[in-house]
């Protein structure tokens, strides 16, 4: 070897190193923040996905009221594009420089960030009151709690279901809203009867043929069931094998939109929730966000004026509980080095009765704060409040309980069962040896 | 400091003619003074490639070797990487059907690429390369989509060849209704969707490179050909082809490696998941699908390693058997 190459070779030894020795001086046990003096001046950095008009507005009145009561405080945002935050979110946690609070999607990632000691613990602080407990309701922060720990406030639940154009239920003679997967079938039969495409499906993304999946399992399975494979992973309870076999089953009935593999869920007029907002299909499964996506497909982006909304039907002989609700939960994190009650009390405002009102106003989804519920103006908002008073258990949308690795092979699996691909028993052990693996 | 800078501008030759005294500096002093202070030529070696090196070592080699180096962990991409799995990650790449898939499609998508582009692309560069009527408007239209963004082209596409989309729809007026096929998730056809996109997309620059190669076949060759009684094709043949040889085989090179990283096409038009059963997955968005998306950057790494060594040992072994004599005929020309 001749000098020239050795010094050539020292390049990557000295990287490494340096990889080793930063990967020494992060990371740690379960941080407790920061502590504010009495009157120390102190900018809190928050990072949201909150990038349109409305939702700015309130934005900007929550933190314009949060510095008016609380001197020397300066709140600073930063909005940025839902799709670009998780990523830069995971580049400022693990670079030591992260905001103070910021978006939590929750389910597996939180964990992650949780196990890597990036996230504050709001046990005990302004949100965690016992006031705020029962107006938000516990079962919204204990989908946000880890080992007894607080790893997020609570800010919105968005439940999913079906939703439906009234005229063309109408159109092909159907009365009421399917309560059983009988009457959904029916629903299909009477819809193709009528030469219209009864269920509108966004393939491409996985997830909107995922959810199918997702609500059969949360009527095929206890809800016991469903808590316990979060944790575990396990899913040789047989509750999986029949969900994969109901999403098979309706696959076969051939309700979805003519290529619906290679079409998206939200981009233009020929996404699935396009093919709803321009009466080219009657139904779409999706979360409480539809109505703001549907609208803006629409052809003179106004509200869709027949756009109703029914609870996913109960399957025949499910052990799952008919009223047994999933919806995808959000909240705010706080990051380890954040000053702690500050954090608290930030976040407790943002979840304060009056702030969750103009949340509706401002983003049209469903205000979590029992209060703040009396604003709601829209008949399927007020069937989903009262499907979430009734319910008897709260679950996440599965991929974001099961963690990402889990989650998408589980998303993918779902696809290839759609295309014939693979089979019940086929998906069960392609997301069991996923679990495996992660 | 004043010394060196005079000892710079000293160098270069017009100086000898200058009408100061810097004339004295006569050449036969100046070179044994070069040699005495080799520093000043690393301090303008650094100076000029400087800059250069340091954006190439922090953007490609250090995340070279980080990969390498996280590629030996369980990671969910959250504080630092701390379950060392040693090889465990290799093992399931190359035992993960998927992937193996993957992997032949970029060899399809390599071997197609070449057979499919290369004689078309020879082709039309000789045509374009005579004289006619239009021929600049000719070069340009077939240069454009190689300057379109691939996500335009894709979503452009994507839009088309949906089942419910264009193509079909002209299929079904002009009374070609049995013809309709779903172009992009049929399993046996859609890798040749690609093809075609890819085809479409990229024959514009091997058209170019061709015409850039063309320029370099003499003339008198091909004149002396035909005194000789030489037809068009046989002059082709004979004369041009061979002449052409390096652009083609420099072109084939520059085919191979961006066949091996084919990324953005499928993954805007087949999405993140239906590349998979739609049988156009590439190594690329697998590693996309089951990295990032999957939140296993350990995973990911490992096979963002696998795919550079792919292509390292493609590009060594094309440019040992292949490029071969190009490269000595070079480096030969250069030492005399």
């Amino acid at each position: 070897m001749t000098s020239q190459n050795r010094r050539a070779a020292a390049v990557p030894a000295v990287v490494l190193a340096g990889a080793l020795a930063l990967s020494a001086c992060t990371g740690g046990a379960a941080p407790e923040g920061t502590t504010l003096e009495e009157g120390e001046p102190y900018t809190l950095t928050v990072w949201t996905n909150i990038t349109t008009g409305p939702g700015k507005e309130w934005f900007d009145d929550l933190a314009a009221e949060f510095e008016s009561s609380h001197e020397g405080i300066t709140v600073e945002a930063q909005h940025i594009q839902n799709e670009e935050l998780d990523g830069k979110l995971q580049t400022a946690l693990n670079s030591g420089d992260a905001p103070d609070v910021f978006m939590q999607r929750g389910g597996g990632k939180m964990k992650d960030m949780a196990e890597a000691g990036q996230l504050l613990d709001l046990t005990g602080t302004a949100v965690d009151s016992p006031e705020l407990r029962e107006k938000l309701g516990d079962a919204a922060y204990e989908a946000l709690t880890v080992d007894g720990k607080l790893l997020a406030a609570p800010q919105l639940i968005q439940p999913g279901g079906i939703w439906y154009s009234k005229d063309l239920f109408e159109e092909a003679g159907i009365a009421g809203t399917p309560e059983t997967t009988d009457d959904l079938y029916d629903a299909i039969g009477k819809l193709q009867d009528a030469g219209i495409t009864p269920i509108a499906l966004g393939g491409k993304d996985a997830w909107p043929a995922a959810h199918w999946y997702y609500f059969f399992a949360l009527r095929e399975c206890t809800a016991e069931t469903l808590a316990a494979t979060n944790e575990s992973l396990d899913f040789s309870d047989p509750c999986y094998e029949k969900a994969a076999q109901d999403v098979a089953d309706l696959a076969g009935a051939e309700p979805f939109n003519e290529g619906f593999l290679t079409t998206s869920a939200q981009q233009g007029a020929s996404s699935s929730a396009g093919l709803l907002a321009n009466h080219e299909a009657a139904m779409e499964l999706m979360g409480a966000w539809e109505p703001g996506v549907v609208m803006s497909l629409t052809p003179d982006q106004k509200p869709l004026a027949d756009l109703g909304w029914f609870p996913f039907p109960q399957v025949d002989g499910g052990a799952g509980d008919p009223n047994a609700v999933m919806g995808g939960q959000g909240g705010n994190s706080c990051s380890a080095g954040a000053p702690k009650d500050l954090c608290g009390e930030f976040l407790a405002l943002m979840s304060s009765e009056e702030y969750q009102e103009k949340f509706y106003d401002a983003f049209g989804t469903i205000p979590l704060h029992a209060d703040a519920q009396d604003v709601v103006k829209n008949e399927y908002d007020e069937q989903m409040l009262d499907s979430l008073a009734e319910a008897s258990s709260v679950s996440d949308f599965l991929d974001t309980n099961y963690g990402q690795q889990v989650g998408t092979t589980l998303n993918q699996s779902v696809v290839e069962l759609l295309t014939g691909d693979t089979d019940p028993a086929g998906l069960v052990k392609a997301i069991s040896d996923a679990a495996a693996r992660s | 400091m004043s010394t060196s800078e005079h000892a710079r501008t000293a160098v270069p030759g017009p100086l000898e003619a200058g009408d100061d005294g810097a004339a004295a500096a006569s050449s036969p002093v100046r070179a044994p003074r070069r040699r005495q202070a080799p520093w000043r030529r690393w301090l303008e070696i650094l100076l000029l490639a400087g800059p250069g090196v340091a954006v190439f070592v922090t953007f490609v080699i250090v995340p070279v070797v980080m990969a390498g180096y996280y590629g030996f962990f369980k990671w969910s991409g959250y504080g630092p990487p701390v379950e060392f799995v040693g090889l465990r990650n290799y093992e399931l790449i190359l035992t993960d059907p998927k992937f193996l898939d993957a992997l032949w499609h970029n060899g399809f998508v390599l071997v197609m690429s070449l057979v499919l582009q290369g004689p078309v692309a020879i082709a039309i560069a000789l045509l374009l390369n005579r004289r006619m009527r239009g021929r600049s408007l000719i070069r340009v239209l077939v240069f454009v989509p190689y300057v379109l963004s691939e996500v335009i082209v894709a979503i452009g596409f994507s839009l088309m060849l949906h089942t419910a989309g264009a193509v079909n729809d002209v299929l079904d007026r002009a009374g070609l209704g049995a013809l309709r096929q779903d172009w992009l998730a049929d399993p046996d056809l859609a890798i040749w969707s690609l093809m075609l996109i890819l085809v479409w997309k990229y024959i514009g620059f091997a058209v170019i490179l061709m015409l850039a190669g063309l320029q370099g076949v003499p003339d008198e060759l091909r004149e002396a050909a035909a005194i000789d009684g030489a037809s068009y094709w046989k002059t082709q043949w004979y004369i041009t082809l061979p002449l052409l040889g390096p652009t083609i085989r420099i072109w084939a090179f520059l085919s191979i490696i961006g066949s091996l990283q084919v990324f953005d096409l499928v993954f805007v038009i087949w999405g993140q998941y239906v590349a998979d059963t739609a049988g156009t997955s590439t190594m690329a968005t697998y590693m996309v699908a089951n990295g990032r998306i999957s939140g296993a950057y350990g995973y990911g790494s490992a096979v963002a390693v696998v795919i550079f060594l792919v292509s390292l040992v493609v590009a060594l072994v094309y440019q040992r058997y292949v490029l071969r004599r190009d490269t000595e005929g070079a480096l030969t020309g250069g030492a005399a």
